[in-house]
């Protein structure tokens, strides 16, 4: 019932940020799931996205605050963390959590 | 007590050694290396010898002053460079291709149709096949509905895209199609001209369109006209995507630019051509005997080149031109990937090239005025003494386990010098064109790298992918794992240990080509070389006369060429390694030391 795929966990996240994001992901030709989740704090969310996803690669979304996470990194270490991003920035974060998974070079 | 110190002023680096004389007997107490300053054999070279012995001393606690006597090379006035030129040449005049390599492309296969914008497809018709562009203006959502709603009453077989969103496109589009992404230039592509678009199968390259055959199929082409595509079949070579838009009056050709003649004065006089390739070149260079000089056709490149570089020599030593000599060559096939002029996403095409390092012969080089502007500085005795190859063979004799005849292969940035050293102490040598900073200029160009220190680094330091946060895998195979994670800038890098860091590449090349180019590069100059050199000075030009080969130099410090050398000349049962000069400096130094030693041997009146 776990597919492999990116967990995306949010709270009250900005519609576009999730939307950009998610665009960033489905480009890479990896699949992601979208949760919504209790909890309020970004680094939360990110770090709970990517030690539950089998991939192991995570997003969190806290409002307009987005982060990207890897499995057995601690919390609060973002691989990325982007605050009131543009569209970009958004796509980019996306498409970097596919690549981890992909093993190839992160989009910087 | 009476310090003695060796200068050696290489052309990449400024060596120095200090021995101390005690009732007749030499002791070695430390050295340093410098970057040489200015061209070798140039006042401006003091600043360097005076930081190397600054350097030297300082670690001995004492001051330059103490010195009592220094002695430098006689330098061999020989001096190396280095350069390029392609020979063939692909130009598209009006914008007809275009081949690269997306990450992520969408939809295999391939499709033909007049180019059409997204716009204007309201006013095409049903009956004829349409490749559809879109600039980056339209987002992914747009640009599938708008397909989608008229996938009835338009034929739309492919499509291309400014910007990287060809899955999101076709991930939502009814009827799959192929589609190209990520074309920069995508408002240069003339509309209503017939297309063919070719993206290929995850892990393959196109098919079709890099052979001409294929183009000639799918856009219906003539014998005449299929062999003007031709250059444009081999430049798509390996792309994962391409695209080749059939313009009126075929705008591609393959021009050879008038390579030109080379001149050896010499022995026996000589002509090659450069289109004959680099093996020709040597076999010609091999035959001449005795070079005077060469020079090249006028008006043509390889003319311009050796004048280049003679201009060169003569501005940075105060020559005349006509006093510069060149007095060898090292030729180098490669390939360069050139930039397409007229290309629409940045290709490049491997076009033919000849690398070529070339040494020039100067007049005697003014070490006299370098010893007096030492002197005045420092306040202490100065002498040149020697030729710059007995004292590294004296140098290399420090080296355990080697004995006469020994011949040494001094392998430097600028020159590879081969010296026999007979058992009566008789010495022969030779300086060859082709050293360590060809090797960086081939890595350079064959990788098609912007900067020269990236190929310098490459030249220098093994290489690792990283592969995760965690871990990295060494280009022997090996895994390497960090202590803590890693910076997210290096993951799925390719990077270079230096031993200290990792340098991170920026171009997206995989480890094994770099490694292929790089391996490739350093046999291509130094084993040609090294035969080349030792060939002329053995004994009866029989490398089988010699029994022992000492490594010398910057580039014998190498993590690879050396043992490159040991296995070539495991053939010739010669007996050939790095060399250890004192037992602790490794293969540098040798000239400094060989300088040092020969204080020994030397009559001191005039020192007194």
């Amino acid at each position: 019932m776990n597919k492999p795929s990116v967990f995306v966990y949010i709270c009250d996240a900005r519609t576009d940020l999730l939307q950009e994001i998610c665009a960033g992901i489905e480009e890479e030709g990896v699949p992601y799931e979208v949760r919504e989740m209790p909890m309020q704090d970004v680094d939360a969310l990110a770090y709970a996205a990517a030690e539950e996803s089998v991939l192991g690669s995570g997003i969190g979304i806290a409002g307009e605050t987005a982060a990207m996470q890897l499995r057995k990194i601690p919390k609060g270490q973002n691989i990325f963390k982007i605050v009131q991003p543009g569209r970009e920035q958004c796509r980019a974060l996306g498409a970097n959590s596919a690549r981890a998974v992909k093993r190839q070079k992160f989009k910087i | 007590m009476n310090y003695i110190a060796g200068v050696d002023i290489g052309n990449s680096t400024t060596e120095v050694c200090i021995a101390a004389l005690e009732n007749g007997r030499l002791h070695f107490l430390g050295s340093a290396s410098k970057m040489t300053t200015g061209t070798k054999g140039t006042q401006a070279n003091v600043a360097g010898i005076l930081a190397a012995l600054k350097e030297a001393c300082e670690k001995l606690n004492m001051s330059a002053g103490d010195i009592s006597l220094i002695r430098i090379n006689e330098a061999a006035p020989v001096i190396g460079d280095t350069a390029m030129e392609t020979i063939t040449e692909t130009i598209i005049t009006e914008s007809s291709m275009i081949g690269h390599n997306p990450s992520t492309p969408a939809g295999a296969g391939q499709a033909v149709g007049r180019t059409i914008s997204l716009g204007h497809l309201k006013q095409g018709n049903s009956y004829t096949p349409y490749i559809v562009m879109a600039d980056k203006s339209h987002s992914y959502e747009e640009v599938a509905d708008t397909l989608n709603r008229y996938a009835q009453a338009r034929n739309v077989t492919g499509m291309i895209l400014q910007a990287d969103e060809a899955v999101l496109v076709e991930n939502r589009l009814e009827r799959k199609i192929p589609i190209v992404d990520e074309v920069r230039y995508i408002d240069k592509i003339p509309e209503g001209k017939l297309a063919a678009l070719e993206v290929a199968m995850a892990g393959s390259g196109v098919r079709m369109l890099s052979n001409p055959y294929g183009i000639a199929t799918l856009l219906e082409l003539d014998a005449q006209e299929t062999k003007m595509v031709t250059p444009i079949a081999k430049s798509l070579i390996g792309k994962r995507s391409a695209v080749v838009i059939k313009t009126p009056h075929g705008n591609v050709r393959e021009q050879i630019l008038p390579a030109g003649e080379i001149y050896i004065e010499a022995e026996k006089d000589q002509t090659v051509n450069i289109d004959a390739g680099a093996d020709a070149i040597m076999r010609a260079l091999s035959k001449a005997g005795d070079i005077r000089d060469i020079h090249g056709q006028e008006q043509t490149n390889v003319g311009n080149m050796l004048a280049r570089i003679k201009k060169g020599m003569s501005t940075v030593s105060d020559e005349n031109q006509e006093e510069i000599r060149i007095t060898d060559l090292l030729a180098v096939d490669t390939l360069a990937p050139v930039v397409i002029s007229g290309a629409l996403a940045g290709e490049t095409c491997l076009e033919k090239a000849v690398g070529i390092a070339a040494m020039v012969k100067t007049r005697q080089l003014p070490m006299e005025k370098i010893a007096d502007e030492l002197r005045s500085q420092l306040k202490t005795k100065v002498k040149v003494a020697g030729v710059e190859a007995v004292m590294a063979s004296l140098g290399a004799m420090t080296t355990p386990g080697t004995r006469l005849p020994l011949a040494i292969l001094d392998l430097g940035g600028g020159s590879t010098d081969a010296a026999v050293m007979t058992s009566k102490g008789t010495v022969r040598m030779v300086h060859q064109a082709g050293a360590g900073e060809l090797v960086t200029m081939l890595i350079q160009i064959e990788l098609g790298l912007h900067s020269r220190n990236t190929a310098e680094q490459i030249k220098r330091y093994p290489l690792a992918k990283v592969e995760s946060l965690f871990h990295m895998r060494l280009e022997n195979g090996a895994i390497e794992f960090f202590p803590d994670a890693i910076e997210p800038k290096y993951f799925g890098s390719v990077v270079l240990l230096t031993g200290k860091d990792m340098i991170r590449i920026d171009e997206d090349i995989p480890m094994e080509k770099i490694v292929a180019v790089r391996r490739e590069a350093k046999r291509k100059v130094f084993v040609t070389n090294a035969v080349r050199a030792l060939q002329a000075v053995a004994p009866e030009q029989d490398l089988k006369n010699i029994p022992n080969v000492v490594l010398v130099g910057g580039s014998a410090e190498d993590f690879e060429i050396p043992e490159m050398l040991m296995e070539k000349f495991a053939e010739y049962r010669i007996v050939c390694g790095r060399g250890n000069i004192r037992r602790t400096e490794g293969p540098r130094n040798a000239v400094a030391t060989g300088l040092v030693l020969s204080y020994l041997g030397d009559s001191h009146v005039d020192d007194e």
